[in-house]
């Protein structure tokens, strides 16, 4: 994980502290501190917030653009049709309700509701079921057609499996507007989350009762692949179990007990899944680089120029023309992509090392969505790398998303700009929020993580790890 | 618990290394334990232009045995689909799919699980033939091979494929003779046309197609 922000925060406190016990005194406590932060925090909640943002806008907007294309590319007619399509799940196991049935209308319906899943995981409302909707929609159409897509769909397809495990929905989201709201209207009572929990999250009561139903019809029909252990009925019923128990926990336990508990297990998995996503990030980097070293292309300094000039990736041959045609910068861009990208894992050890490369490497995508054709791909990459931005970085993007917000709306006139004021983007983080729902709400979670693990929140919020406390 | 959900990403991210890493002793004795963890949700394939980028334009083309309206059978002129992908992507800020990866892959596909005397291996090789089919009837139609109405009876698929120009500051030699690769008529069944290019007349031109 990039803990660099947090090392440059860890490298201040430990100057002030040059005696020998006081030294001794931190290694001891360190491995207990590192518990404390993984099971007390979710981290990197603007990272996360990000790519939650990043994947399911790329993915959203890939199906905007493909609409006029949606039969040919995943409808039940389509030259892979329903048929093909049948035999090869049939033999590899792939997760697609596109194969429940083979009906036009059902297609119809399985590719709104993508898209709308996507909408609503973007916007972070009710992040936790619909980022279970987004891997629905985003797993039923890729795996309905898997000759369609290429490495931009790859990483859509994990990174929708592993944001299922993340509490993405900490900032940016409707979820922390909601919360913000509500604590801003219980006022600053302790226990006002519990009086009010009840009552306001009825569209995360309903949501969970509707989702049940829809699945308990699927798994009588039998729709639903796999048995007990690892298959999808498994993960589908386990995750509504999840939000399930998680409600009651907040509605009816006595104690706050088993809501901490919750709480640190949400905080762990976020912080696991997190981690996975780096990692897989850095895998992607590490095989696309390794494996060019090995080709005699890539060491003559001549490869860049020959995907410039294939017919599928080239749409501005003029433009693929000049960028080649200087052998020198050819090859500087060759060893330059080589090194980048076998360099980058090990970047992550040193922030200001890193966020050179990470500026470098959004950059190179963004170049190649134009120059090779594959703005999907470069958008999926470009969010990809954003869970490596830092967070003092991030804050300031958000705080420009609010002004510039604000800005059009107050050209827009009055009303306009009071929408803009209570959405997202708030530079103003609000307390934390996003694991399972329903009726979880910020303030709880907050003081949930607050009272679980004392001490956490004397730590310096730097870099990383900078989730605000809650405002009381 | 910590050290459990600790456990179970270390776990998943070794078996995805191991999914993208080359052949080695490890795979090689537990090949089948990591395919059963990764696949189907968790294959990927980062070997992105590597290690070599591709060096040749391949050009799928197709041509048709047609029957036209009043009865007469004819075979078409070679259609080169590729081409006409590349003119749709040729200024074009956003590529579809559909013009970049379909034909693209189908054909990858093709060559993937077929023998180089074009015969199948398997499952695979028989799904890959029908999803080429199913493709080149369906750019057929919206071509408009052998005029209005005509119906498709056989195709032919053939794979041009040229190496692309050593750049002009390189002294390397290539050679610009495309190779072919041309696979045997293939009649078109009822199962192998795509959404809308059914015949009009079905009953009438079906009874004579067959």
């Amino acid at each position: 994980m990039t803990d660099t922000d947090h090392h440059s925060a860890a490298d201040g406190v430990r100057a002030g502290a040059p005696d020998r016990l006081g030294r001794l005194d931190r290694a001891d406590r360190r491995p207990a501190r590192i518990v404390a932060r993984l099971t007390g925090q979710a981290l990197g909640p603007y990272q996360s917030a990000v790519i939650r943002i990043g994947f399911a806008g790329t993915w959203l907007l890939f199906l905007l653009r493909e609409f006029p294309h949606r039969q040919e590319m995943y409808g039940p007619d389509g030259p892979w049709s329903f048929d093909l399509a049948q035999q090869l799940t049939a033999s590899n196991h792939a997760f697609t309700v596109l194969m429940w049935a083979d009906s036009q209308v059902w297609f119809e319906l399985v590719y709104a509701f993508a898209v709308f899943s996507s909408v609503l995981f973007a916007l972070g409302w009710h992040t936790r079921a619909t980022s279970v909707l987004f891997l629905v929609g985003v797993l039923s159409l890729q795996n309905r057609s898997i000759f369609m897509g290429d490495g931009g769909d790859n990483v859509i397809h994990l990174m929708s499996i592993y944001l299922v495990l993340t509490r993405c929905g900490q900032v940016w989201s409707l979820d922390e507007r909601r919360a913000r709201l509500r604590a801003e209207r219980a006022g600053e009572g302790a226990d006002r989350a519990r009086t009010d929990r009840a009552g306001t999250d009825r569209a995360g009561a309903v949501l969970w009762a509707v989702l049940g139903a829809v699945l308990a019809v699927a798994t009588l029909a039998g729709k639903v692949d796999g048995g007990f252990a690892g298959g999808w009925l498994t993960v589908l019923w386990g995750l509504w179990a999840v939000q399930g128990l998680w409600w009651s926990a907040g509605r009816y336990a006595r104690s706050d007990q088993p809501r901490i508990l919750l709480d640190v297990v949400a905080n762990v998995v976020h912080n696991a899944a997190l981690f996975v996503i780096m990692a897989e990030a850095c895998l992607i980097y590490a095989t696309a680089g390794w494996y060019k070293i090995q080709g005699s292309r890539w060491q003559d300094g001549t490869a860049v120029y020959y995907p410039l000039h294939l017919d599928y990736f080239s749409p501005w041959p003029a433009l693929s023309g000049l960028l080649s045609a200087s052998g020198v910068m050819v090859m500087l861009v060759t060893y330059g992509t080589v090194i980048a990208q076998v360099a980058f894992p090990f970047t992550l050890f040193n922030r200001r090392v890193k966020n050179v490369l990470l500026a470098g490497m959004m950059t190179e995508h963004a170049v190649i969505a134009l120059v090779l054709g594959l703005p999907f791909f470069s958008l999926a990459m470009i969010a990809a790398d954003a869970v490596f931005l830092p967070t003092s970085f991030l804050r300031r993007l958000g705080g420009w998303a609010t002004r510039a917000r604000e800005g059009l709306a107050r050209a827009c006139g009055r009303l306009s700009s009071r929408v803009a004021r209570t959405r997202l983007g708030r530079a103003l983080p609000g307390p934390r929020e996003g694991a399972p729902r329903p009726a979880e709400t910020a303030a709880e979670a907050g003081t949930a993580a607050g009272t679980g693990t004392a001490g956490t929140a004397e730590e310096p919020h730097v870099g990383f790890t900078a989730v605000p406390t809650p405002s009381p | 618990m910590l050290a459990l959900v600790a456990l179970a990403a270390c776990v998943h991210l070794g078996m995805v290394f191991l999914h993208v890493a080359p052949s080695n002793t490890v795979t090689k004795q537990h090949g089948r334990a990591i395919d059963e963890w990764i696949y189907p949700e968790f294959e990927q394939n980062w070997k992105l232009f590597a290690p070599n980028p591709l060096q040749q334009n391949i050009a799928v083309q197709v041509r048709a045995e047609v029957k036209a309206t009043d009865g007469t059978v004819g075979t078409t002129q070679w259609y080169d689909l590729s081409a006409a992908d590349g003119r749709a992507i040729d200024g074009n800020l956003l590529p579809s799919h559909t013009q970049q990866n379909e034909l693209r892959r189908a054909w990858d596909f093709f060559v993937a699980t077929h023998d180089t005397t074009n015969r199948p291996n398997g499952l695979r090789g028989d799904l890959s033939e029908r999803y080429l089919r199913r493709i080149v009837v369906l750019r057929l139609d919206r071509e408009g091979a052998g005029g209005p109405d005509a119906v498709v009876q056989q195709v032919q698929v053939r794979a041009r494929t040229t190496n692309v120009p050593p750049p002009r500051w390189s002294e390397e030699q290539v050679s610009d003779k495309p190779v072919l690769r041309q696979l045997p008529w293939w009649p078109v069944a009822e199962k192998d046309r795509a959404a809308g290019t059914r015949p009009v007349d079905r009953t009438g031109t079906m009874a004579s197609g067959r």
